[in-house]
């Protein structure tokens, strides 16, 4: 067989030469050797933690199939930035705007938005329109889309290290507690990325094409970062949760249902608890078109309800809100608490559960 | 030459039990076996050594680096076999050596080609492209010791490197224990319950109990009897021999095992021996200069730490 040979049954005859290697011959059989070779540099570790999560969790026919309707809603988005541009480049485009209007929600912080519609000055709330688009995105789509994923990706990846006694491996090495966590923090941020931060960023770039000059950038400038930061606040507390309770059980059933548990009650908790409210201060059959919407608005938005920090959900939604500028600190510093101190117990449970198998 | 590992008055208690008491030890290279009963405190000196737990006193160093304080560059050094059956879910043989091979920095392509040579040495053929749950015991065996090597490290610990092999199995892999050591210039500490593995390579031997070191001497050192003698099995009837013997003046024991056992310096008894097998026309079926057991060691050694 020569290997310029172009036909089709050389080709198979040569592929299927390897198949053939007796079971007892090596497959690179030099005896031991040392080594002294150049090493990677150290920090490199937790990068080959994060590969392998990320490839075994691949291996998921769940994920692959919602990692395939992922950027579906960027889509949809994608049109409102379109449609948004197309309007402020030519009046007749407007009209199309009008029913959005309804959708908006009967904030302040929209009324600047309906101001300009109304009056044909589009660019004046370009920022705000954009910004509104892109937290729409994280808050409704996205986030539904990130408990399903860490719902599918986060539950083996530590119970299965405690089942199969993984971290007498992991710790035997150079690596720290801190390495091991960041690298599977990281595969699960991968996947986060992938579905939240690099569809947003590239519905921000495709509002910057559409729009009529580079000028836009110096106005919208800052919606990069906040795109960076609504995903550090999708992913860390979330990731942290989903690891922790990883973390807390040898099965990983117990810890996806767990993690499924804490999103479903805290939602169910939030609707039944805000709707009682709701029926408490009024009749809503007596409700308009527009009080409908904001009703069923409600139920996806924040109110301020002391029942909001019963939801994960909500808490999130509002301090993504802040991040996208729709609301001030002082609103959402309660939320924010929240987040963060379910981030730190999550991570000291993590610590201690990671060095409990040593300690003994 | 200093000592590989060095450990002073180490002291390593759990709440009110205290596993390691005191332990002052070196250890030199080649092969160093590691015994003990069941709970002596073997897997705690291991977890010590690698950083893994906290010493509540002493000091110690392996290599040149100090316990405690450079863990990281300890665990680099040092390639650690774990006794339970540790591995990576759902990856196949030389994706797991792969990866503890990138996990000690080795880059990736390198890795890969390093854990198929690596899986050669250890005797994992085809099987190395299954997936680690479908292996036997002996597999995971082959594959731990294949982690524990694949990045060089120039001090092994191993423990219990030979349970559940077949005994062809076992032997093949003392022989690897025996090339690295030999010819590799590896320290090897071979942490195990099985003591003809341990006097079949074993340079020296610590043997722990409740925590305490009772013995730490080379195994030449512990085999020499406390009385030299010779030890003579004969073909046939033992009993003419045995008073031709007593009548040179030599003091002999008859072994309820059949053996002889001739009290003084063999260097000296053995030309008696032979005068009087060939004066008798006796057939000597083997003639060695006798030496402690290394059970008998680890027996006396595990009484006196219980008294």
């Amino acid at each position: 067989m020569t290997a310029n040979s172009t036909s089709g049954s050389t080709i198979l005859e040569a592929r299927s030469e390897p198949t053939s290697l007796p079971s007892n011959r090596g497959v690179n059989n030099l005896g031991y050797r040392p080594w002294s070779e150049r090493l990677a540099p150290g920090w490199m570790r937790w990068c080959v933690i994060t590969e392998v999560g990320v490839k075994r969790a691949w291996q998921s026919r769940w994920l692959r199939r919602m990692m395939l309707f992922a950027w579906l809603p960027a889509v949809w988005f994608g049109v409102g930035f379109f449609v948004w541009e197309q309007a402020a480049l030519y009046p007749e485009w407007r009209q199309i705007l009008q029913p959005f209007l309804q959708g908006l929600p009967q904030s302040p912080d929209f009324d600047g938005i309906r101001d300009s519609i109304k009056s044909g000055n589009l660019e004046e709330s370009r920022h705000a329109v954009w910004a509104w688009l892109l937290q729409s995105f994280f808050r409704y789509p996205q986030a539904v889309l990130m408990v399903m994923v860490i719902g599918v990706i986060s539950p083996p990846l530590i119970s299965q290290d405690i089942r199969s006694r993984a971290f007498l491996l992991y710790f035997s090495r150079p690596l720290t507690r801190a390495e091991y966590l960041f690298g599977k923090l990281a595969s699960l941020w991968a996947y986060l990325a992938i579905i939240a931060t690099v569809p947003a960023l590239a519905l921000y770039l495709l509002g910057i094409l559409l729009s009529p000059n580079l000028g836009v950038i110096t106005a919208t400038w800052d919606l990069p970062f906040r795109i960076i930061g609504a995903s550090a606040v999708l992913m860390i507390p979330t990731s942290m949760l989903a690891l922790c309770f990883s973390s807390l059980t040898q099965e990983s059933r117990y810890a996806a249902f767990a993690w499924f548990a804490v999103w479903i009650l805290g939602w169910f908790t939030y609707v039944t608890a805000t709707s009682a409210e709701a029926l408490k201060a009024g009749n809503n059959a007596y409700m308009s078109q527009a009080e409908r919407m904001q009703a069923q608005h409600d139920q996806f938005e924040i109110k301020q309800s002391p029942w909001t920090h019963l939801s994960l959900y909500h808490t999130l939604g509002r301090v993504q809100r802040w991040v996208f500028g729709f609301a001030r600190f002082e609103d959402v510093a309660v939320s924010a608490a929240i987040l963060a101190a379910i981030t730190l117990a999550s991570l000291l449970t993590l610590y201690r559960k990671i060095s409990a198998p040593m300690r003994v | 030459m200093s000592p590989l590992i060095d450990l002073i008055e180490i002291t390593k208690d759990y709440g009110r039990f205290r596993a390691l008491d005191n332990v002052s030890l070196q250890i030199n290279s080649g092969i160093t076996g590691l015994l003990g009963p069941n709970g002596a405190g073997k897997t705690t000196l291991i977890k010590v050594l690698l950083g893994l737990v906290r010493t509540t006193r002493g000091s110690g160093r392996l290599l040149q680096y100090k316990l405690g304080r450079q863990n990281r560059e300890i665990r680099a050094h040092v390639g650690y076999m774990p006794e339970d059956d540790c591995y990576l879910h759902g990856m196949t043989g030389v994706d797991c050596v792969q990866f503890v091979a990138q996990l000690s920095r080795f880059p990736a392509v390198e890795a890969l080609r390093r854990a198929h040579e690596i899986l050669d040495f250890c005797g994992l053929a085809q099987e190395r492209y299954r997936t680690v749950e479908t292996y036997s015991t002996g597999m995971r065996q082959k594959l731990r010791f294949a982690q524990a090597i694949v990045h060089d490290p120039p001090v092994l610990i191993l423990d219990e490197p030979t349970s559940g092999l077949d005994p062809e199995e076992r032997q093949v892999m003392l022989n690897r224990i025996r090339v690295l050591a030999r010819d590799h210039g590896k320290a090897v500490l071979l942490c195990t319950h099985i003591l003809p593995d341990v006097q079949s390579i074993s340079d020296a031997v610590v043997i722990l109990a409740r925590g305490k070191v009772q013995v730490a001497d080379s195994l030449a050192e512990l085999n020499r009897p406390t009385m030299p003698s010779l030890e003579v099995r004969l073909l046939g009837v033992a009993d003419r021999f045995v008073e031709a013997i007593r009548a040179r003046g030599i003091d002999i024991e008859v072994r309820t095992t059949g053996g002889l056992l001739l009290k003084g310096e063999p260097d000296q008894l053995a030309p008696e021996v032979w005068k009087a097998a060939n004066t008798l026309g006796v057939a000597v079926r083997s003639m060695t200069p006798s030496r402690n057991s290394l059970e008998e060691i680890f027996l006396n050694a595990v009484r006196g730490a219980s008294q």
